[in-house]
Formats: C-alpha cells, structure tokens, sequence
C-alpha cells in the first residue's frame, strides 16, 4: 500500500504504540483486499462489548488504551449490559458490574464518547452524505449506507479503533463508487403497504435478504411517506440473512431515500441493467415471520423493546398502548433505550406511565444482548420482541426461545402473559 | 512440495494441518474453551483446531469474529498458523492481534494438496507453504 509520510511514520512506531499497532492493523487489512491507499474518515462507532470480549477482550482494549492512545476523530459507544443510574435495581451480578466498568474506564481513557447507544446517529454522531467513515455494527453501517450515503464497510471493531486512532482506513469496499452500485431489483406492487406494521417491514427484508444474498438491492416503490423507523426496522433486518457469508458488502438502495438514488438508473449508476429481479409477494412477507420467531410457546418471561434501542417516537407509543393497563405479574416489560431518551421520557412524563404500568426503562443497553448475560440466569428464558434482529441474536448468542410481531401484539402480551401475535 | 503464497501476517509456524472446504465463522464457529469448531453441520464440526495449521477458503460472518479468535488464543485453543484462499478482515485482524502467521492466495490451491495429518510449515516471511505428506 501506498503510505504517507504520517503514516510511515506511525507504522515505524513514531507516535506511540497505539498508533503502531493500529496502523499494523489498518495496512494488513488494506493489502487483504490490495487497497490502494489510506483515506481520512470523519465518525467512528465502536461495537464491542462484554458479549463479544470477555475478560481477554477487556485486557486488549486495557492495553491498546496504555501509554496515552487517545481518537483523533469523534468516536462514540455501543450498548453494554446494565443502565449506569440504576443497576442496584437489577441486582446485576458482580463480575458484570466490574467488567462494565472496566470497560467504561478504557474508553473513557481512549477519548471515546460514553453513549452506550446504538442509535449514536441520534446522538450526536452523524456523518454527512459522501463522507468516509468506520462503524462496526453491521446494521447500523447498512443505515449509514443506505440512509445518511456516508461510506462504511462492515468493519470489525480492531479496524474501527485503528482508525479512530490513526484517522484513517483503507481504501475499498463500500468506500469505492463502483463497488456501491445496485445488482438486484427488487418489486413489491403485491404489498399493501398503508396496512403495513414495522414488523411488516422486517418481514419483507428477512425473506429478501435471503434470496438476494450478497447483492445490492434497490426497492423502488416505498411509499413517499415511508415512517422513519420502518426504513431502519428494514435495513437492520438485511444483514441477518444477506450478506451473511462475507459480512463486506452493506448498502441498500431506496429509491428516493438513499442520497445516491433519486433515481432508479443513478442506483445502478447510469445505464446498467439488474443481475436479476425479485417479486416479494403477500405470501413471502407471512412465511418470514414463521423463519423469525424460534419458538411456539405459549407462556411468556420478558417482552422487550429496543434492537435498535428505542427512538423517543417508539417510547412514547408504546407508553400509549400502555397507559391504563397492568403488565401481568410474572411476566417483564423492558424498554431499551440511550440515556438521552430515558431522560427525554422522564421529561415528558411518560416514564411515570411505563413504571406505574409495570414496565420499565433501562438506559446504556440494547434489547438483543448484554442484559441477557444476567437475565438468563434469572430464569428468563421465552422472549417476545418486535425486532427480528433481535430474535435472531437472542437465539444464536443466549439460546433463548423468542417470538417474533408487532409493537401492538407485544405490549398485549406483556399485559396478559401469552403471545397475543402470530402463531 | 512448496507453494508460495501472499503474506498476510509474518513469523513462521508448523505443525500438523487440519483442512475445511467449507468457510469458518469466528464468532459462531469455534468455541473458545476448547478450540472445537461447533457450528451445526459444519465439515470440522466436533474437531479441535487448538494448536494445528488451520488451512479453509476464508472466514464468514461476522468481522465480531476477531474477539472471539483473540480469547481462544488467550486460552491455548487457537490455531498455530492460518492458510487462506482469500483473507478478509476478520480472518487478518486475528492474525494480527495474536501474532499469529497468516498466508492467503496461494499459487496452488493448498486444499487439492494438503490432507488433514499432513506435517505443514508456514514461512510468511518468505511467502511459502511447505507440505510433508503423512506416512500412510
């Protein structure tokens, strides 16, 4: 590869160890896929968590954050296992707690902004349309993609913290036009969607997912007034089952939507015709929700919302379809959320309605994966939810038996304790 | 019998092969207590790659892999060395992270010429592969 002088320098140990070693990391990833060079990145979201790390994985960030290795570009936090205000009230074991904290101390000491979200797009963290950068949640470089038009590949979180360290990252993948382009055609004239719920969305994305693999799909006739979480309900569906095999590519053409597509032709940059066209009917979007949910039991533990963690908007409609009712007595009601938004909802008054209903809203985690480290000891172990990423992520990561619908059907069944959605 | 290869991370390392044609996932594939791979219906289903040279076509899934690698390694349940036919991101940032030597793209496809129990040196100092075949 093709090094500055900077970057020479840093590779030679020059700035530090931090440097070194992340500019070690940047330039054998950059010659796996012959990159030509290092460009400047602008926003960097760090994933990694206790799930994925563990101990050995704290004591790596321990040392990569030594001899003082700070960002050099505005890098924020995904979700851990507990809320930092009121895990006394969780009763979270003991070696969660030092492991969070541990963790939160290396970050902090790397420069990096505590948000513990994983809707860092909404705070704060927002990249601009053409801009480079490294986020290492794979659906959330898919909206970043397919939404915002910055330029993220589905990096892992050594690359994204090599890069929030040097500033840079190898040049390839979706940081190239052509590489960027839609393959696939995706037609849905047979779908009603003003009928259409968010689960519904995420249906249709799993079952396309599937077929198109790692093709880049363009869907081109979303309604106008496509709601804003049914276009992140959908893009954080496709990773699940497209893209599985490679995990490299991650952009998804919404005609209208994604800044790079006004038009169906500029999707396919210029005169191209689509690989090939797929027709989702009626029948494929039903059949999904059978693929999704991994259990037909009855009985429900916990009902929770928040993969991605709750946007104000879903807080507050959840906290509607609440008000007045009970959540049923050996049955729980989380809402995941960022810190920001939990303080928003107490604001507003609507945290007095999720508490006095039973439910709760816990802060700094995400739905799908650090709190059930705990929780499955706890006993809980049937899992409603209305994200299909995160029925998928709860069975493959803690083995639980999750189902799968809309906001509607999951407050009923939080209220009356059995599975009120599709069976 | 030599193959020359690309260097992805450098040292030298030998010991016995273990061979997949199919695809690895780091993170859903090799359980780190015990360097088993334990994805469902997978062809090293049930097989230790603790302390062998580990030869498949590539990582799968997702690049979270790399931590799930680093902590078999802090265990003793890593591979010694890695042969890909195409290194990604995952696959080259564990090799990284725990020194591990790495070649890809060889000259030859390793799969068609190495067996599982075959003695194989990687030099990706120098970009080779080198094979003792077993004695039968």
């Amino acid at each position: 590869m093709l090094l500055t002088k900077r970057e020479k320098e840093m590779l030679e140990g020059k700035h530090g160890r931090g440097p070194q070693k992340s500019m070690e990391i940047l330039v054998t990833v950059g010659e796996c896929y012959n990159a030509e060079k290092m460009i400047p990145i602008t926003s960097v979201h760090i994933a990694g968590n206790y799930t994925v790390m563990r101990d050995e994985g704290i004591q790596w960030l321990e040392d990569f954050a030594q001899d003082g290795t700070r960002v050099s570009v505005y890098t924020t936090k995904h979700p851990e296992m507990f809320d930092f205000e009121d895990y006394q009230e969780l009763n979270v074991p003991e070696i969660y707690q030092q492991a969070q904290k541990r963790i939160d101390k290396a970050i902090r000491s790397l420069g990096i902004v505590p948000t513990y979200s994983c809707h860092h797009f909404l705070v704060g963290n927002v990249p601009r349309f053409g801009e480079h950068i490294a986020w290492s949640a794979s659906a959330a470089a898919v909206y970043a993609n397919s939404v915002i038009g910055a330029r993220s590949n589905q990096d892992g979180d050594h690359v994204a913290l090599a890069a929030a360290v040097t500033g840079v990252i190898p040049e390839w993948g979706m940081h190239l036009t052509e590489n960027r382009r839609a393959q696939v055609l995706v037609e849905t004239e047979g779908l009603n969607f003003q009928e259409f719920t968010t689960a519904d969305y995420q249906a249709m994305a799993w079952h396309a997912g599937k077929v198109i693999g790692e093709n880049i799909p363009v869907f081109t006739n979303l309604p106008n007034n496509i709601a804003i979480q049914n276009v992140r309900g959908m893009l954080y569906t496709f990773p699940i089952t497209a893209f599985a095999a490679t995990g490299a590519v991650g952009v998804v053409h919404l005609v209208g939507i994604t800044p790079e597509a006004p038009t169906l032709e500029a999707a396919f940059g210029g005169a191209v015709k689509p690989l090939d066209t797929l027709s989702i009917t009626q029948r494929d979007v039903d059949r999904a929700y059978n693929e999704i949910s991994s259990s037909s039991e009855d009985k429900v533990d916990l009902v929770i919302f928040g993969c991605p963690q709750c946007s104000i908007q879903e807080v507050q409609e959840i906290a509607g379809l609440l008000e007045g009712k009970k959540v049923h007595p050996t049955t729980e009601l989380w809402i995941c959320t960022s810190n920001w938004v939990k303080t928003l909802s107490k604001r507003m008054g609507i945290a007095t309605v999720i508490r006095d209903a039973g439910g709760r809203i816990v802060a700094d985690i995400g739905a799908a994966d650090g709190p059930h480290l705990y929780l499955r000891e706890r006993g809980i172990r049937v899992v409603a939810t209305n994200s299909a990423r995160g029925n998928y992520h709860m069975h493959g990561l803690f083995d639980l038996d999750t189902l799968f619908g809309s906001t509607q059907e999951c407050v009923k069944t939080a209220v009356s304790g059995r599975w009120e959605g599709k069976k | 019998m030599k193959i020359e290869a690309k260097t992805v991370t450098r040292g030298i390392a030998e010991g016995e092969a273990i061979i997949s044609h199919m695809p690895i996932s780091f993170m859903m594939g090799i359980d780190p207590d015990t360097g088993i791979i334990r994805e469902p219906g997978h062809e090293l289903e049930g097989q230790s790659v603790a302390g062998k040279i580990l030869v498949f076509p590539m990582v799968k899934g997702s690049a979270t892999g790399a931590w799930r690698y680093y902590i078999a390694f802090k265990r003793g349940n890593a591979p010694k060395g890695i042969i890909n036919i195409k290194a990604e991101a995952a696959a080259a940032v564990s090799a990284v992270i725990t020194e591990t030597p790495m070649v890809h793209e060889p000259k030859d496809d390793p799969l068609e010429w190495i067996d599982n129990g075959d003695y194989v040196i990687i030099n990706a100092d120098q970009g080779f592969i080198e094979i003792e075949k077993k004695q039968k």
